[in-house]
């Protein structure tokens, strides 16, 4: 059974990954055999410097799903590439790095630090952090995008995967965009624009008083866009949003989306990118198919 | 991917006063794990209703794995309903536990606000005989929040109670109750329960430069570190109440609005 996936020039053994913000190695708890399973795995976005993130309360619970505003806390990149990094890739499989910046200069800057990172196979720019207090994300404006992707693309020597918001009007046009910059894949979607208010005291549940909404809530919305933009461009994508179980990710390989990552649900179930993966093979093996490539956009219509 | 995720059975879940509920668990392989203040994140139900797990202390850890709770909410009410020998997924133990008094304490003191008394009879169970003057403060809103400290006195542990409403205990606030604490002699506090409340120790504890440590509660997502949802403002930067602590050093914590 073969579940090699590609992007740009870059092999996955599998096609399961885990989605950024929601895999931190902590040595305490982690089975090391059990990472290593997995197709890649895709730290929390990394900024040029230290971000402290965003005052709490950080989360709430809603129903199917959570809405949080954690401000991409992180210790910036140099600390990631001396300190993190060497645990990250003792598992052996590929390290998608996430970055996330204020201006297209610092995304420039970040990508160079990361050519020479032995260990990191991708960058995704993660061009929708709805949490960060600006009035648009880059990946809310086509130009932004196609601008920014092109001068990542320009320096960088790894593949570019351009992360997109759910929070727009016409998310293919974005994706064509980052396509037509030369992205080597899109990954979509990060959270949708969300918020809770506590009716005792009339308060924003948040901190950050907005936040983003992840989870199974989400999950049907995040599909349709993925079928959309594989339609349009047939494009490698990652797909995320709401996969709680290996019906979940299968809907999304058979849309089109090239891997899927797993992301609130590990939350819930830790354990959850591993059966996924296992669900996976044994539904390939019920189905006959013998190459995963043969799933991925397979849908009948 | 976590090692210690495991499926327990329940062995007993009983009321034991107006508002709390024991839980028992057949969970051979925490009893000897588990430090005291340390948690279990349990899935409450298997669906997505509630969809995040639920974060307990460890009340006592003898025969079985105890836990002393409160219905507040959906989870605790899902809780509060199982039967036994159902059995609950849980993560665990998970957190920072206490750390022990340093050398040269003569006094302990527990300042516990309503279910913030959780953690404290496991505290007891490992400084019992040790010498220690042991004192818990213990303040709850009516007597339905007070639950039975019998558990605490067979430790050797002296127990003072207020009450909101003087239904039992004193009348008041549990702060009424500090004038119980030997202050000649080498003190340490740990205290858990509303922050409003453990502000008032620290301020307590600031005045009469006595050190301590504070259990934490914040809504959790992962319970391990990683969705950094549960982060706390501290003196040294935001830290995780589910990793980082939930035990912190009382004058560590910055208490939102606090002392």
């Amino acid at each position: 059974m073969k579940l090699n996936v590609k992007i740009g020039k870059v092999q996955f053994k599998n096609p399961v990954t885990v989605a950024s913000g929601t895999f931190g190695y902590i040595e305490k708890y982690c089975s090391p055999s059990k990472i290593s399973q997995l197709g890649a795995i895709v730290p929390k976005t990394v900024t040029l410097n230290l971000r402290e993130g965003n005052p709490s309360p950080r989360i709430v619970e809603t129903p199917s799903g959570m809405i949080n505003a954690i401000g991409i806390e992180n210790q910036g990149i140099d600390n990631f590439l001396s300190e993190k990094l060497p645990k990250l890739t003792k598992f052996k499989i590929p390290v998608i790095l996430s970055i996330s910046a204020n201006t297209d200069k610092e995304f420039v800057t970040l990508a160079k630090k990361v050519n020479n990172a032995k260990g990191i196979c991708a960058i995704e720019l993660n061009l929708s952090c709805p949490n960060l207090k600006k009035k648009q994300l880059v990946a809310q404006d086509a130009k932004a995008t196609y601008r920014l992707v092109k001068a990542v693309k320009k320096v960088c020597k790894k593949p570019v995967i351009a992360k997109l918001t759910p929070n727009v009007t016409n998310i293919v046009e974005i994706a064509q965009a980052a396509k037509k910059a030369g992205a080597d894949a899109v990954s979509l979607v990060n959270t949708f624009a969300a918020m809770a208010i506590d009716i005792k005291n009339r308060k924003p549940v948040l901190g950050n008083i907005v936040g983003g909404l992840s989870g199974p809530a989400i999950k049907p919305i995040a599909l349709k866009m993925v079928y959309d933009i594989y339609r349009e461009t047939k494009m490698p994508i990652i797909a995320m949003g709401g996969i709680m179980t290996n019906d979940d990710a299968l809907e999304f390989l058979i849309a089109g989306a090239s891997m899927v990552a797993v992301g609130t649900a590990s939350f819930v179930n830790p354990n959850a990118s591993i059966e996924i993966l296992s669900g996976i093979k044994k539904y390939m093996k019920k189905n006959k198919i013998k190459d995963i490539k043969q799933l991925i956009g397979s849908i009948r219509t | 991917m976590l090692r210690n995720q495991k499926r327990y059975k329940v062995i007993s879940n009983k009321k034991v006063c107006a508002n709390f509920f024991r839980l028992s668990l057949n969970a051979k392989f925490l009893l000897k794990k588990i430090k005291p203040g340390q948690f279990v994140h349990l899935r409450v139900s298997d669906g997505l209703k509630p969809f995040f797990r639920r974060p307990f202390s460890v009340f006592r850890a003898q025969k079985s794995l105890e836990i002393l709770y409160e219905v507040v909410g959906d989870g605790t009410q899902i809780l509060s309903k199982k039967k036994r020998n159902s059995s609950i997924d849980c993560l665990g133990p998970l957190g920072t536990p206490f750390s022990m008094p340093p050398k040269g304490i003569k006094q302990v003191v527990m300042v516990a606000g309503g279910v913030g008394v959780a953690p404290f009879l496991l505290l007891t169970d490992k400084l019992k005989n040790k010498g220690y003057d042991l004192i818990l403060l213990y303040g709850g809103r009516t007597r339905g929040h007070v639950f039975s400290f019998k558990e605490f006195q067979q430790n050797g542990c002296k127990v003072f109670v207020s009450t909101d409403d003087g239904s039992i205990g004193v009348k008041g606030r549990v702060s009424k109750l500090f004038t119980k604490i030997n202050l000649a002699k080498p003190t340490f506090i740990y205290t858990c329960g509303p922050k409003p409340m453990m502000a008032s120790v620290q301020a307590f504890a600031k005045k009469n430069k006595i050190k301590g440590q504070a259990s934490l509660e914040e809504v959790m997502a992962c319970g391990v570190g990683t969705c950094l949802g549960c982060s706390t403002k501290t003196k040294h930067g935001y830290k995780t109440v589910c990793h980082d602590g939930p035990v912190f050093d009382l004058d560590e914590v910055i208490f939102q609005g606090g002392a």
